[in-house]
């Protein structure tokens, strides 16, 4: 077996040269690029000559004490953070509901197709939706609460800062929850159904099998899910541009959206831009290894216990568990 | 381990040194690669546009406005517009009909400026080059001044460069000198001309007039409603005590504060606040606390509402220039004809103060391949005079034919041989109230960045009138988000 | 138990179907506006922006949306060549990739995993920056192959192909299709790839919706307007500056979702039987 593992392993590195490939010319070297102009001159409209700064880190100090770009990433945070914790939370609870062999919900296809329905929709048409829906004097959502005698007088909800904040962050959760469900709900599928069937011998409640059988073992499909969520709200751009441009004062200004601005309107200021990009890899990346990190002991074990049933010599096993610690 | 990492690092820099050395020979390999995703023959352009390029000298030496001579590259067979309207484009289908033997085809791309999508979109046209790029383009008041006297008018071409007999024909046409000013490059070469006159007027109701002060004459309302924001504040009040708003919101009034404030947003390299921009946080304060309009914002679907009487309260009128009224207005009064909607039931008078809001500047890409027929279809738009030059057919509305949509234009030799009369003002030749207007209407208190520092100003404005901030934090931020977004002093 | 808590399950059932009905509202209920207010005049959108009821305006919003420059008819199919070409290449390689990191016994397969774990956390508007200078450069811009070719770096999609590898896959029948003298690239795309294939159809769904409403990229490096995408056209829709006909503006939202919504509905059973991922090995 092992032999002809080896024998076959030249495949390994044939199958991922394509992948590698369009990653170093599609991603680090952009990235590489980005790195450099943050440290130049570069900007002003059609220009490529540039020269580094005579301090390297001018575009970098400029932007950390940017009052706008600190405004963008207070925003970013909260309005990730608001619309990721319903949002995990909803996924985690329909998963529960649709997972369970008991009590099947009748329709439940029909309803996973709807759930994910809005994510197919274009960000510039939901913006426009949304616009219309928030109408101020006159609008729909403001007729809905002037008949039902929540407010006499109708509200400027597009430029009260917590209200298009508010806004933003339910057009993100109302936009996301059904890809998460749906990653979850596959996540669970995966799972020994034995282990279900053992819990209901055991007489545990659907309640409990959810938080001590299914949520423990759907860890490593949360830490992508958390992953991916965290990277997609960090760079969130297509809403809180297209909705209101940043305002009201600010409230929805994005760090994506602060880059953008920087680059591509205005002054374009790409070295400014730039720089503002390797501050949030950085954070990015800092917030992501934390995440990896406190999670780590799991996962590691787990790829243990897979590689030893792939009867991988055990040499190799430990030494990429090192890697994994380190 | 550290040797295949050694291995991948020294790919990249070899990859990206190979990448960006060869571009040009990776250029020609992608068009031909990539005939799925192209059509053939703008591939072929493309491939003939860089042979010409080479060979090309740019043209360009500084001095009077005296036409240069000038020919077109017999392999080039489109020109690429670029607009933010569908005006312009319009106005070159009628230019092909008059010149039947026109042997070019036009690309037109319009992209609206809301969003603020246009400039960035045209700036990249321009830097990019190639066979796509722009040979004509159009700029908003707005932001016209980036591309004839700031960051972006190393790309404009002076209009004597295209075989245009500049200094003739402006006086010959009368053209407003403000539209010159604007149009002129640092090195003194005229490089844009609008063929619009944009000089602005107070659009009032008939109905209501008649209701608040007995008539709906311009003559008498003109003095009911200014001179000085005094007196406009005092008719709001009159108004308002018989259940009308004088405007739509604080926007309709910003324009008129705006463009008759005595310098721009930048003097000097230095953000600069106007006093008279500076008091436009009280008047908006005021409008608002007083309730005397519907808090609607312009261009929005509350502003357009009002037009036709479809807002909370009945609103009195706008502050807009001719294109205003037929462009925007008419379209949105409710109706078509007098009697239907608010149609008809409205007149112009002179505004409480002069100002002019918009206009349309055409440029033409210093890199054109055909700068004669650049020139030719140029000098058709902004300067011919004559009753089959474009200003005369846009004035009178007969560009498609009789009955069309009027408009004040830059030159006065049409304007002296135009009517102005239109339905939709209850018959008043409204030319008599515009023309003047043409006179408050200065190229000096624009500047480059006028778009998007007034998204910022607007924005702060209403917050403070809002009451979600005083108007020192107010003032303060405002500044703050010009410091952090442009390349401006700010102190 | 099951006597015992009949009651308090009959109040859960509701609850359950409370939520997940509220939910579908909420997702069906901006397309139905979207696509009432496409049959609805301007004047009848500003009077009331939100109807239920569609009205008689369809013909004369469609007109008013092909005297735009407005040709969803372009749009739809560069949409359509770049989502699929992108789509394409991000299961297949993706799958390709997967594959190798689950089948093959190789020296740099951990730490090529944990590679591609970290690559996951590069976001691509980072690079946005660099990338559009690269592309400047090289004289790329109004192409469509800078938008399709990175897709084949999606790690995000070998995460979940190899978890779907993990739940799945069984080497005997690898091994036995060798003893056939079937060779390697013939296993993959004869036996492999059908195999993945719920999760192929899952991910293309993920994969093409993204690339369809993707507006950071094309907006940036595309400005000749033959080779406008869908959403770039939706995104200027709305401006007009003179005058916002709304009803054709609504027409045309609800035309770049049509084509959308009948990929997913066509490959919408496999989001209805689930995939199943090896999250975890007993």
């Amino acid at each position: 077996m092992r032999r002809k593992g080896l024998s076959y392993a030249k495949y390994g590195y044939i199958f991922c040269i394509p992948f590698v490939l369009a990653f170093l010319i599609f991603s680090l070297y952009p990235i590489i690029y980005t790195a450099v102009i943050g440290f130049t001159d570069l900007k002003g409209l059609g220009r490529t000559d540039f020269k580094i700064l005579e301090n390297p880190f001018q575009n970098f100090i400029t932007i950390i004490k940017n009052a706008s770009f600190q405004q963008s990433l207070k925003n970013t945070i909260i309005i990730w953070v608001v619309n990721f914790i319903p949002q995990i939370l909803i996924a985690l609870l329909l998963t529960a509901w649709f997972t369970n062999h008991r009590n099947k919900i009748k329709g439940q296809g029909a309803f996973k197709v709807l759930f994910y329905m809005p994510n197919i929709i274009t960000a510039a048409t939901i913006a426009i939706l949304f616009y219309s829906l928030f109408g101020y004097p006159k609008g729909p959502v403001n007729d809905l609460f002037m008949m039902l005698g929540i407010t006499d007088e109708p509200i400027y909800f597009l430029i009260q800062k917590s209200t298009a904040r508010g806004i933003v962050s339910f057009i993100q959760f109302w936009m996301w929850y059904g890809y998460t469900m749906i990653v979850l709900i596959s996540g669970v599928l995966g799972m020994n159904p034995e282990l279900f069937e053992a819990s209901e011998i055991d007489g545990a409640t659907s309640a409990q099998t959810f938080f001590f059988i299914t949520l423990p073992n759907l860890r490593t499909i949360l830490l992508y899910t958390l992953i991916t969520s965290l990277i997609g709200g960090l760079n969130m751009f297509d809403i809180p541009r297209l909705f209101l441009l940043g305002g009201p004062d600010n409230a929805t200004l994005t760090t994506s959206v602060f880059i953008y601005n920087q680059a591509f309107s205005g002054s374009y200021m790409y070295n400014r831009a730039a720089a503002a990009s390797m501050i949030m890899f950085v954070i990015i990346a800092i917030l992501s290894g934390m995440i990896f990190y406190i999670m780590r002991d799991k996962d590691a074990a787990q790829l243990k216990k897979f590689q030893k049933k792939q009867q991988k010599a055990l040499r190799a096993a430990e030494k990429a568990g090192r890697r994994a610690d380190g | 381990m550290k040797r295949y990492i050694a291995f991948l690092l020294t790919f990249v820099f070899v990859m990206s040194l190979a990448l960006t050395g060869c571009g040009k020979a990776n250029d020609s390999k992608d068009s031909s690669t990539s005939t799925q995703t192209e059509s053939s023959s703008s591939k072929e352009t493309k491939k003939e546009e860089t042979k010409t390029e080479k060979k090309e000298e740019p043209a360009g030496d500084a001095g009077a406005n005296e036409a240069n001579e000038v020919s077109n590259d017999p392999n080039v067979k489109v020109i690429n517009l670029w607009s933010f309207t569908d005006e312009v484009p319009n106005m070159l289908e009628k230019y092909k009909e008059l010149n039947p033997d026109f042997p070019y085809e036009i690309k037109t791309t319009i992209i609206a400026t809301t969003d603020g999508a246009y400039q960035p979109a045209l700036d990249q046209a321009l830097a990019s080059g190639g066979a796509d790029a722009p040979d004509i383009f159009c700029a908003e008041a707005a932001f016209v001044l980036k591309y004839t006297q700031g960051d972006a008018s190393q790309y404009a071409a002076a209009y004597k460069d295209l075989g245009i007999d500049v200094d003739r024909l402006l006086k010959e046409a009368e053209i407003a000198q403000y539209t010159v000013d604007i149009g002129t490059n640092p090195d003194g070469n005229l490089v844009g001309l609008g063929y619009q006159a944009t000089g602005g007027a107070f659009i009032y109701r008939r109905s209501i007039a008649k209701d608040v002060w007995g008539t709906d004459d311009p003559n008498v309302i003109k003095d009911k409603i200014g001179p000085g924001l005094d007196k406009f504040f005092e008719a709001a009040e009159e108004l308002k005590q018989k259940g009308y708003g004088i405007v739509s919101g604080d926007g309709d009034l910003w324009h008129a504060v705006e463009n008759s404030s005595e310098e721009g947003w930048i003097v000097d390299g230095k953000l600069n606040i106007d006093p008279k921009r500076e008091a436009f946080l009280d008047y908006s304060k005021r409008l608002k606390d007083n309730n005397y309009h519907n808090d609607t914002q312009d261009w929005q679907d509350a502003w357009f509402a009002d037009m036709k009487d479809a807002g909370a309260k009945k609103i009195f009128g706008f502050f807009g220039p001719a294109w205003l009224i037929n462009y925007v207005m008419a379209g949105n009064s409710g109706g078509s004809a007098p009697g239907e909607g608010t149609y008809g039931d409205w007149a112009v008078c002179e505004p409480p103060v002069g100002f002019f809001w918009g206009g349309t500047w055409v440029l033409a890409n210093k890199d054109t391949k055909v700068p004669a027929a650049v020139g030719d279809i140029i000098e058709w738009i902004t300067l011919d005079s004559s009753e089959t030059g474009l200003q005369y057919f846009w004035a009178n509305g007969t560009l498609n034919g009789p009955g069309g949509t009027k408009d004040t234009v830059a030159s006065g030799t049409v304007m002296k041989k135009s009517d102005g009369t239109l339905d939709f003002l209850g018959g008043q030749n409204m030319f008599d109230v515009f023309v003047p207007a043409g006179e408050f209407a200065n190229g000096k208190n624009l500047t480059q960045y006028d778009e998007t520092i007034n998204l910022y100003w607007r924005d702060q404005v209403r917050e403070y009138s809002a009451g979600n901030k005083s108007r020192e934090q107010a003032l303060a931020d405002f500044k703050q988000q010009v410091a952090d977004n442009l390349d401006v002093i700010v102190e | 138990m099951r006597v015992k808590s009949n009651k308090s399950l009959y109040i859960g059932k509701i609850i359950k179907y409370f939520v997940c009905i509220f939910l579908a509202i909420l997702s069906i209920f901006p397309f139905w506006i979207m696509l009432t207010n496409a049959t609805r005049s301007t004047y009848e959108i500003q009077q009331n922006s939100i109807s239920l009821i569609p009205s008689t305006y369809l013909l004369d919003n469609i007109r008013v949306l092909l005297g735009k420059s407005f040709n969803p008819l372009k749009g739809f199919i560069n949409s359509m060549i770049i989502s699929t070409g992108a789509t394409l290449c991000t299961v297949y390689f993706s799958s390709l990739t997967a594959y190798a990191l689950v089948a093959y016994d190789w020296r740099l397969r951990q730490p090529f995993f944990t590679f591609i774990l970290a690559v996951m956390m590069i976001p691509a508007q980072v690079t946005s920056i660099g990338f559009y200078q690269f592309m400047y450069r090289v004289h790329m811009t109004n192409n469509f192959l800078p938008l399709i070719l990175p897709a084949i770096a999606s790690p995000a999609t070998v995460f979940f192909m190899r978890q779907y590898l993990l739940a799945t896959l069984s080497i005997d029948i690898v091994n036995s299709a060798r003893i056939d003298g079937a060779r390697e690239f013939y296993i993959f795309n004869k036996i492999i790839l059908p195999i993945m294939k719920p999760a192929v159809a899952t991910q293309a769904i993920f994969s093409f919706v993204g690339s369809w409403n993707n507006l950071f990229m094309p907006l940036i490096l595309l400005t000749d307007n033959d080779k406008y995408t869908m959403p770039i056209m939706v995104s200027l829709l709305r401006g007009d500056i003179y005058k916002t006909e709304f009803g054709s503006v609504y027409l045309g939202l609800s035309l770049t979702v049509l084509p959308l919504f009948v990929i997913y509905f066509m490959l919408s059973k496999y989001i209805i039987a689930g995939v199943a991922l090896g999250g975890v090995k007993e």
